[in-house]
């Protein structure tokens, strides 16, 4: 057999390794600098003033205030930091697990550059306000299109590798990998699913509650299949070449890899739970989530004990020690993972710190130290050198380690503390005892904490930042030559497509969960019959397997070494639960199929409002989802109509806003019924003048609060020119506007602006800034700004018709205990 | 029955349905990777830690 010598694609590593660490630290500074936002208003533009020795006169600065860059923060982290990270290990590991240098050195650099300039065009619009207003999906629609792009040029180059190997069975880092690569193109394009406005906005095609199945479907898969299937590849590569030794069991991580597969996409609705989602998929979500602790204590298992023999290294080698870490974080966050999604506990869990500590120890603790650890292993080999600093690395390993536990404490602190007073009732049980904002002054010093405990993790990042370039700077760059064993074609990827899905596992596998599906579904009788065909199914593949074992059994043996069948496999099993979830939820998110209440559409002015809220990012802090928990309902929905958020109330919200976290008061009932004599204001929970106050100094109106300022609300105009085509798009996705031309819809955003502007001179509104208006001219002035659009949306938030009732038969009281008989004992 | 799919409380059919896919799932991962000879596994496992690649097998 020939042999030849492979030069491997190193400087794509090395590429992509240096901007994982330069977007790393960015990413984490923006962290550090959110998370003193929350401890300090000022900080959210205020501190330019003091630090610029008063040059700098502002209130609060817009690009930086916490609504816009806390996405900034995320997007960052994943994508730049994590995914710079991932594909400097899938470049590296997949070339030498391969036996073979990448399949294209062009298509390589068009991925590392196109994803440098995607991150640096969020890095410019997420400040900007400009985003899609969904957690991890925020960039703009163009920007999603690169993303696309720039995916699918990643896949073809690592499919069109792995097609040229020289090894012919595939290793599991691959499986990870190749998971990586199908699912999050599948998740990524259905969640961005979006109809454009203009070139930097859009609306996203799904609406309500299926826009908040669809997001988290996506975003709880993110973390699954960005954050964690590659991380794991890269965790099945690394270890055992760190610990020079084979991993623990490769049959644990054949069950590790498939379990994990198949349940994780399941368990989206976890996010949603105690909503008006439909019970049966906060079921679902629940459960999944339970059972996902398997397949990640597997794989956690499974990594810890490939260092066995090595335990000794901790001692000295950094790399062993990131690791090991690392893996014990992959343990401890996919504890606490299911944990959060037992319904009970997040309910009291949900939309606080707990969660935002849980997502920390995975991204600090699982994401950052396997990065750390892989940093340091590959600097001395990508610059043919040894590690400048192996005292500086063990630094970096203690201060991270302090950072993230400082950090994490912090939040599960502050999370249960403001959890319970949330729900702390007065004696009698009847009244809330506290107001959200004395439960946010009580978590302060655990916010300071945090903050702490951020820059300590960053401080870490930078020591390492440090380290390799200084490698790099004591050693030359250096592409790793092997001399492998060339492959003929003839024996790898012997499996034809066809060959793979008309074999009898297949056949029989497939056919079953049609028809059980079909149970599900069928009407009655017609289920009968599809569960008789399920079993005969079951009893005919059984008899097929006991005579030709052999065939089933080599199977899978074969799949291992045929990648486009084993891809198609992966995909199959990843889009079974996302069909499921999504497909009944179209269903139910249409007015027709709603139940006791409908929402109000939006007037112009009120859309052009609502935008607003979506660019600043207030849904990073306030919620718009009464749950069905008796806590929220006393805060938030008390009078005798209200009560929790029904499906309907948010039906026409493109994008949806329920949100993820209370930083602030839930918003779902903020909005009130029309004023007397008027046809478009409202007024609600607060009146206007009480709302200008709060968007011009929160502590104004809500002392304690922690609320940016929004000073420039009041100076800059709101957007009424692009209404008609943001209308058009809304009716094309079918939110039932009234027709109207171009010019009516202006006229109405003018005259709803200029009556609310009316209502807050006639109450006394002032603009410390500007003094010099008389009251008509503020009158004019207010008519034509941001804020009173946002005030009008707020005050029609949570509006509802009641839906009348159809003619039902009328319900039966049941007695669950009705068959027990009431026996008395004989005396 | 579609409409239960929807709207009835599937409180006592989810869970059961859950359990059995995920068991499936599990119980055939189980036996496939109990199926592979430990030789053909031993040498999956060092893929990694070598340098070159071994002879195809016919």
């Amino acid at each position: 057999m020939s042999t030849t010598t492979v030069t491997y694609d190193d400087r794509t590593v090395r590429g992509f390794m240096t901007f994982s660490l330069i977007w790393g630290i960015v990413g984490m500074l923006v962290g550090v600098l959110a998370a003193t936002q929350l401890s300090w208003w000022q900080m959210n533009g205020k501190f330019l003033e003091w630090i610029s020795f008063g040059l700098i006169q502002s209130e609060g600065l817009s690009y930086i205030t916490f609504g816009r860059i806390r996405p900034l923060h995320t997007n960052a982290v994943i994508f730049a930091f994590v995914g710079n990270m991932v594909f400097a290990g899938v470049y590296y590991s997949t070339q030498r697990l391969c036996k073979v240098r990448t399949a294209s050195d062009i298509l390589s650099k068009i991925h590392l550059w196109g994803w440098q300039l995607i991150i640096l065009g969020a890095a410019i619009t997420l400040p900007a306000g400009l985003t899609r207003g969904k957690e991890y999906a925020e960039l703009i629609w163009p920007l999603n299109i690169a993303v696309v792009v720039i995916w699918v040029i990643f896949g073809i180059n690592f499919f069109w590798t792995l097609a040229k190997r020289n090894e012919p069975s595939l290793y599991v880092s691959l499986w990870f990998y190749i998971a990586t690569i199908v699912t999050i193109a599948l998740l990524y394009v259905v969640n961005h699913l979006s109809i454009p406005t203009s070139l930097i906005h859009s609306y996203p095609i799904f609406g309500g509650v299926q826009d908040g199945l669809v997001q988290w479907w996506y975003g709880h898969n993110a973390v699954a299949f960005f954050l964690t299937t590659p991380i794991l590849g890269i965790m099945y590569y690394f270890i055992p070449k760190a610990a020079d030794r084979p991993v623990y069991s490769y049959r644990l991580s054949i069950i590790h890899f498939w379990a994990l597969v198949f349940i994780y996409i399941w368990a989206g609705p976890h996010h949603l739970l105690n909503t008006s989602l439909p019970h049966w998929l906060q079921t679902l979500g629940m459960l999944f989530s339970l059972m996902l602790w398997a397949p990640s204590w597997a794989g956690m298992l499974n990594g810890l004990l490939t260092l066995r023999g090595a335990w000794d290294k901790l001692r000295t080698d950094p790399v062993i020690k990131f690791f090991a870490a690392a893996v014990t974080f992959y343990g401890m966050a996919t504890f606490e993972g299911p944990l959060l999604s037992i319904r009970a506990v997040n309910a009291l869990s949900h939309y606080t710190d707990w969660t935002v500590g849980h997502v920390h120890s995975g991204a600090l603790g699982w994401n950052g130290f396997m990065a750390a650890g892989m940093f340091y292993w590959l600097a001395p080999r990508l610059w043919a050198t040894k590690l400048w600093s192996t005292a500086m690395a063990n630094m970096h390993f203690w201060i991270g380690l302090v950072g993230i536990l400082l950090y994490v404490a912090a939040m599960w602190v502050a999370g249960i503390t403001q959890g319970l007073m949330l729900s702390e009732t007065n004696p009698g049980g009847a009244t809330l005892k506290y107001e959200f904002v004395e439960t946010l002054q009580t978590i302060h010093i655990p916010y300071m904490l945090r903050s702490f405990g951020g820059g300590l993790y960053l401080i870490g990042f930078i020591m390492c930042a440090v380290n390799i370039i200084m490698t790099a700077r004591s050693g030359k760059a250096t592409d790793a030559t092997a001399e492998v064993k060339i492959l003929p074609s003839t024996k790898k990827d012997r499996m034809s497509l066809s060959e793979a899905f008309t074999s009898d596992p297949v056949i029989y596998a497939m056919l079953g969960i049609v028809f059980m599906i079909l149970w599900f579904f069928l009407p009655p009788h017609a289920d009968k019959a599809a569960l008789v065909v399920t079993i005969l199914l079951v009893i005919k593949g059984v008899s097929v397997f006991k005579n030709d074992t052999k065939t089933w059994a080599d199977y899978f043996g074969r799949l291992l070494e045929n990648y486009l069948p084993f891809t198609v496999l992966i995909f199959v099993a990843a889009a079974i639960g996302g069909l499921v979830q999504i497909v009944p939820s179209l269903l139910v998110n249409r007015a027709e199929n709603v139940e006791e209440r409908l929402q109000i559409p939006y007037t112009p002015l009120e859309l052009a409002g609502r935008d607003l809220y979506v660019a600043e990012g207030c849904y990073n802090c306030h919620s718009q989802m009464i749950r069905t928990l008796v806590p929220d309902v006393l805060r938030y929905g008390p009078a005798k109509d209200q009560g929790y958020s029904r499906l309907g109330e948010s039906i026409y919200d493109h994008p949806y806003q329920w949100g993820s976290k209370r930083t602030g008061p839930d918003l779902a009932r903020e909005g009130g019924p029309l004023v007397v004599d008027s046809k478009v204001m409202r007024i609600g929970r607060r009146d206007n003048l009480w709302h200008f106050n709060h968007f011009l100094d929160p502590r104004q109106t809500s002392p304690g609060s922690n609320m940016p300022p929004y000073p420039w609300l009041f100076e800059a105009k709101a957007d009424f020119k692009s209404l008609p085509k943001r209308i058009a798009v809304q009716s094309t996705l079918g939110v039932p506007w009234p027709a109207m031309s171009r010019d009516e819809i202006e006229q109405s955003a003018r005259d709803q602006a200029m009556e609310i502007a009316e209502s807050l001179v006639k109450a006394g509104a002032f603009l410390p800034d500007r003094p010099d208006l008389t009251p008509e001219n503020l009158r004019r002035h207010l008519a034509e700004s941001q804020v009173v659009a946002m005030i009008a949306y707020v005050q029609k938030v949570g509006t509802y018709d009641v839906v009348e009732k159809k003619e039902t038969p009328p319900s039966k009281t049941l007695n669950p205990d009705a068959h027990r008989q009431a026996t008395i004992p004989n005396p | 029955m579609f409409k239960r799919v929807v709207y009835e409380d599937w409180a006592s059919i989810v869970p059961i349905i859950s359990f059995v896919l995920t068991f499936g799932v599990f119980a055939f991962a189980t036996i496939r990777a109990l199926c592979l000879s430990k030789s053909r596994c031993q040498d999956l496992a060092d893929i990694p830690l070598r340098d070159s690649n071994p002879e195809p097998k016919n």
